[in-house]
């Protein structure tokens, strides 16, 4: 039953991802989005990993993308730039991407075989677990992927500004 | 197996039954404190008259919330022109079926042993096949336990922000905009005082279960007292519970939905029964933040002293209970405490005025933002101590 659940939300979170990047639609493709973080917590769930199942909801869902359906509530509606069917660049972005998953399947063909989890997940990953995990173990790689994250935000502001000057 | 899906699909049923119970009841409460506020008899007109007699049954105008649900399910659906139709039918749903889920990890009894449920039963040839059939399994009675319930009460309840802003955005009108854009910004800045407040919350209990929350709160504080939340944290109280309201978007905080500004604010454009689910939602979510409440500061399922075995007083003294006999009183004590609780919300919306929008911003961000923060500063330094 778990291995059904979790083939069944995989399919799901390919779909949405999917929908993400084809709908041109900001706000459906947001929605979208928010529909792929709730298919990737599901995923989480039926492993047993619920505490990250619910940060998985709790930090993008509940969040992430709340902040970005709030500023695509306030975006112009007469810019109707997104009712374009394809962009220009329609067909380098499908070559890349094939490119990019040929190379998925070659990596992931070459690498060694992973001793697959029991069914459900055998023993749920609980919170003081998680804890314990990230304070003795994570701490640094989330501290690095907080100030790439700042590093980018700082990259994004300066862009659009420099946008902005003309 | 069998026996477990057969439990959880009780208790689903039962969450399923007790929010939209009492979320009608609530209709009626709010019907009846509004006229007993303004001096009026109120809530009278809808009755079922007994067939083949004259005979009306008006039961203090409790039919009305029946009557609600079928005006609702019968109206014409009127759909505006939108440019988004998908987004505009979606909104409700994703406002009011968050506000379910969260009941789900709100324990409204103790522990459950089905195999004993018959025993007080004085026939045995009953109880026995029911036994037999569950053995000795136990059961916590909750839909779903995590072992972090409170950080899920959470995640669930940032979703039903987005079902607002979908309502207000796609239909295009701009009441429902200026509505939506109201709601979200209010309920994202409450929504960090609550979470502040429930934080100081888990320091004082050490656990973010709200099963074990509930059992701590069984204890005893200066030797008479239950150390029921609303004694440990009487301003972590406060606190959700104001947070709780504005999220809620009820009087004195509902600006997003203010009929002389707004006409009915994000949900102007929407009739018959997606009106009716996001009226809906917001009462059961009245059922839901009283359930909270009665969890995290009211001693949940328990009345003072008793645990599932039954009650311990602090004098020492004992009095020892059948299984289902603490079950039942645990079960009517949970939903009793949540009537009275959502009856005091109701009772809030009909004894204050609205708040003018800047008030609601600095309330929510220069009051009850660092009183959370130096709540939850001053609890921990007290956790550290030792005190």
């Amino acid at each position: 039953m778990g291995g059904v659940m979790l083939l069944f939300f995989s399919l799901l979170a390919v779909l949405f991802t999917v929908l993400v990047i084809t709908l041109r639609q900001p706000m459906r493709a947001a929605l979208s989005l928010v529909g792929l973080m709730v298919s990737l917590a599901a995923i989480y769930a039926c492993l047993g990993a619920h505490v990250v199942a619910i940060f998985q909801v709790l930090i993008y869902v509940g969040a992430v993308m709340v902040f970005m359906v709030y500023t695509i509530m306030l975006l112009d509606d007469r810019d109707t730039s997104y009712r374009q069917v394809f962009s220009r660049l329609a067909l380098p972005a499908a070559a890349v991407a094939s490119l990019v998953a040929a190379a998925l399947w070659l990596l992931l063909g070459s690498l060694p075989s992973v001793p697959v989890p029991a069914e459900g997940g055998g023993v749920s990953f609980t919170f003081s677990a998680f804890s314990v995990a990230f304070m003795r173990h994570y701490w640094f790689h989330f501290e690095l992927a907080t100030v790439l994250l700042l590093v980018g935000i700082i990259a994004a502001w300066a862009a659009i500004k420099e946008g902005s000057n003309g | 197996m069998i026996q477990d899906l057969l439990i959880h699909l009780v208790f689903m049923g039962y969450a399923i039954a007790f929010m939209l119970g009492l979320a009608t009841l609530f209709t009626w409460v709010e019907r009846k404190q509004s006229a007993i506020m303004a001096d009026r008899i109120g809530a009278n007109r809808c009755y079922i008259r007994i067939p083949f007699t004259d005979i009306k049954l008006v039961a203090w105008g409790l039919f009305h919330g029946i009557a609600d649900g079928a005006k609702m399910l019968l109206k014409e659906n009127f759909t505006p022109t939108t440019y988004d139709r998908f987004c505009y039918n979606l909104a409700p749903w994703l406002a009011a079926v968050p506000v379910l889920l969260v009941f789900a990890v709100i324990p409204f009894g103790g522990t459950l042993v089905p195999g004993n449920l018959l025993d007080i039963v004085p026939f045995p040839h009953l109880a026995q096949p029911l036994k037999d059939f569950f053995g000795a399994r136990s059961y916590q009675m909750q839909v779903a336990r995590l072992d972090a319930g409170i950080l899920v009460v959470l995640a669930i309840s940032g979703v039903g922000i987005i079902g607002t802003i979908l309502a207000g955005w796609s239909s295009n009108n701009k009441f429902s905009l200026l509505g939506a854009a109201r709601a979200a910004s209010q309920m994202i800045s409450y929504e960090i005082s609550m979470g502040l407040a429930l934080i100081s919350l888990v320091v004082t209990y050490g656990t973010l279960d709200l099963n074990e929350m509930v059992r701590y709160q069984s204890g005893i504080l200066y030797g008479a007292l239950p150390t029921w939340g609303i004694f440990m944290q009487p301003l972590a109280f406060l606190l959700f519970l104001t947070a709780a309201i504005a999220e809620n978007k009820r009087v004195p905080f509902d600006l997003p939905e203010c009929e002389s500004e707004l006409v009915a604010g994000y949900f102007t454009e929407y009739s018959a029964m997606k009106m009716g689910l996001f009226m809906l939602s917001e009462f059961i979510e009245i059922v839901v933040v009283s359930a909270l409440l009665v969890t995290l500061f009211l001693g949940g399922y328990n009345l003072p002293w008793l645990t599932d075995a039954g009650f311990a007083f602090p004098n020492g003294a004992t009095w020892a209970m059948p299984q289902p006999a603490v079950v039942l009183l645990q079960v009517l004590t949970f939903t009793v405490k949540v009537v009275l609780a959502g009856c005091f919300q109701i009772q809030i919306r009909w004894s204050l005025p609205r708040f003018r929008y800047d008030q609601l911003m600095r309330f929510g961000w220069k009051f009850l933002l660092p009183l959370a923060a130096l709540n939850l500063v001053a609890t921990v330094f007290v956790r550290w101590m030792n005190l």
